[in-house]
């Protein structure tokens, strides 16, 4: 028994440059949020009920803001993984030759998220690229004419961005999964009469679906909750989540704090429950995945 | 004629793998492709599956392969689907055709049942042996009604024990389907056992083409006998003292040989290996030393003994 206990304890030793900044800076500040949503620890003193931050979130303004974020989450994440994978199967089926240069598409890995987000605008706003030849081209009157793809009040130009970095993050690990895959299995299948479609969705999808599961899930959460990209793409009412938190906590009043932390609360708390809630429609879904 | 394969070459990188390889297949014939490691077995399957195209040479089937009626190729791994259960993977192929459930589930099961799998039909590829994940594939292959079978190597995954058992089984089951068979093999034993017709590759070379008797008996040359088993050449001295007969050079295999104990005879046992159901002697005769199999009192390693070609199988003995 004692020598067991000796062994956990020399184990957190080891893990303890890891356990501490997480203990400090994740658990802490999380502890911190709640503790300021429900009143406590706050720079100022407050007057109001335990629950009045969580009561605030209920009002219209919120709700609109956490179905956008939840919209543009879904979304982007589900293009992402769906486009991703479908090009990885695409770049693993090339010849050898053109496979190697296919390394193009990790650029947009390389990226960072602010600077997505200006090429979205550089490209899709009013006054850019796209709309600046479809002039052009004759497809529009006028620059004016052109669709408003950013700004529109449905996240479209926000939902770009994360694809056009997520998608590049999807193959990354897909192919990884399919380079491990037994090409003979598409052949198998193709010889029985299965159609390109068919292959891809009954033997190739299966082998990449724990690893798209993951995928999917990292991708939502990040969707769900970053503020680089909302902060220049995004629309202000509704605005997504993160950008409330920040107008809340940095532009109102103090007052309003405990609001931003009971938003950052509940985020949290609804991405534990989106995780064990996607992991256990995943698992009753997938076919029990075995390998030779 | 079923199938026709004309002059078939197929290079890798200016290197070639396969050499003007002739040779037919007749419809319902079981046809093995046997020869060593490399030289062409495999790439000669795949230009007929199609999965290749051949450098030069044509391919010609009576009626061109259809989706309806495929040509199958079962790897020599099997290649089961592993997220499919046994219903499920020999169903696939059905199922890539848009036939009616009802006829989907009689066709599947009467295959499971034939090849005894039908208590099988809810397990996972993981869960089955070797031998009855082989007959998943070939049942798989089989359910969707092909014009020709392809198997690779469909010994090579088996335990030793299992080999002549499942040699036989293929065989049964490819007379029941009917269905035109081509196989490529190194295990020449089980190849002898299920073919028809034996072809025999060397260095991408198709060097004799026949029936199994012929090839094992009447190989074409030393190199070819030597494949196909254990040979003794003899010439001189020790052919005079074995045989009456043929002069000159003969190869014979060491079972066309006889060995009876004889205080007077010409050879000596310099060692006999118990191999099971023979033993192993080298007999020294005439300056040679030559291998026969064969059991009986008295042979032990340092009687005389006097050997004599069989002589059925004299002329076949002969190269």
């Amino acid at each position: 028994m004692s020598c067991a206990r000796a062994g956990t304890g020399r184990t957190l030793l080891k893990l303890s440059p890891l356990l501490v900044p997480l203990a400090l800076l994740f658990a802490g500040g999380l502890a911190l949020a709640v503790a300021q949503s429900l009143g406590y620890m706050l720079p100022f003193d407050y007057h109001g009920g335990r629950f009045d931050a969580y009561a605030n979130l209920l009002t219209e303004r919120c709700i609109k803001s956490a179905a956008l974020s939840l919209y543009v989450a879904v979304v982007s994440a589900g293009l992402s993984v769906a486009v991703g994978s479908v090009l990885a199967y695409g770049i693993w089926r090339l010849p050898e030759r053109l496979e190697r240069a296919a390394i193009v598409y990790k650029v947009p890995l390389i990226l960072p998220h602010i600077a997505v987000a200006f090429i979205v605008l550089i490209f899709w706003s009013k006054s850019g690229v796209v709309s600046a030849a479809a002039y052009h081209a004759g497809l529009v009157a006028s620059i004016d004419q052109f669709p408003s793809v950013l700004f529109s009040g449905n996240g479209l130009g926000m939902i770009l961005a994360y694809t056009y970095k997520e998608i590049p993050f999807t193959i990354l690990l897909a192919y990884a999964v399919l380079k491990r895959m037994d090409p003979q299995l598409v052949t198998t299948a193709s010889m029985l009469g299965a159609s390109e479609p068919r292959v891809f969705l009954r033997v190739v999808l299966p082998h990449m679906a724990k690893t798209l599961h993951t995928t999917f899930i990292i991708l939502f959460l990040y969707s769900f909750g970053a503020f680089d990209i909302p902060f220049l793409l995004g629309e202000s009412t509704p605005g997504m989540l993160s950008i409330e938190v920040y107008n809340l906590y940095f532009r109102r009043e103090l007052a309003d704090r405990p609001t931003a932390m009971a938003i950052l609360t509940c985020m949290f708390l609804f991405s534990l429950f989106f995780i064990w809630l996607y992991t256990r429609v995943a698992k009753q879904m997938q076919p029990r995945e075995r390998k030779l | 004629m079923f199938f026709q394969a004309r002059g078939l070459t197929r290079r890798y990188g200016g290197t070639p793998v396969l050499r003007d390889v002739t040779f037919d297949v007749k419809q319902g014939e079981m046809v093995s492709i046997i020869g060593p490691s490399g030289a062409g077995k495999t790439t000669l399957l795949k230009l007929i599956a199609g999965l290749e195209r051949p450098d030069e040479g044509a391919l010609r089937f009576d009626t061109t392969p259809t989706r309806e009626n495929p040509v199958i190729l079962v790897f020599q791994d099997y290649v089961l689907f592993p997220n499919m259960t046994v219903f499920d993977n020999v169903a696939f192929g059905l199922r890539s055709r848009r036939i009616a459930k009802s006829e989907i589930r009689r066709r599947v099961m009467d295959v499971l049942d034939y090849f005894g799998l039908a208590d099988k039909a809810d397990q996972y590829p993981n869960e089955l042996s070797g031998g009855q994940r082989q007959r998943v594939a070939i049942g798989r292959g089989l359910v969707v009604n092909p014009m020709m079978l392809l198997l690779d190597e469909p010994f090579a995954n088996l335990d030793r024990n299992l080999k002549l058992q499942t040699a036989e089984f293929i065989r049964e089951t490819q007379r029941t389907f009917g269905v035109t068979t081509l196989s490529v093999t190194h295990d020449l034993e089980e190849a002898f056992v299920m073919s028809d017709r034996i072809g025999l590759i060397m260095d991408g070379e198709l060097v004799q083409y026949g029936r199994s008797k012929d090839i094992y008996f009447n190989p074409v040359h030393d190199e070819a006998a030597r494949f196909l088993g254990p040979l003794n050449i003899l010439e001189g001295e020790a052919l005079r003292l074995v045989s009456d007969g043929p002069t000159g050079r003969v190869a014979v295999r060491p079972e066309a040989l006889g060995l009876t104990v004889d205080e007077n005879g010409p050879g000596i046992i310099a060692e006999a290996v118990f191999a099971g159901h023979f033993t192993r002697f080298a007999v020294d005769i005439g300056g040679e030393r030559i291998v026969v199999y064969g059991n009986g009192p008295g042979l032990v390693p340092g009687a005389r003994v006097s050997v004599r070609i069989l002589d059925e199988l004299i002329k076949k003995g002969t190269v």
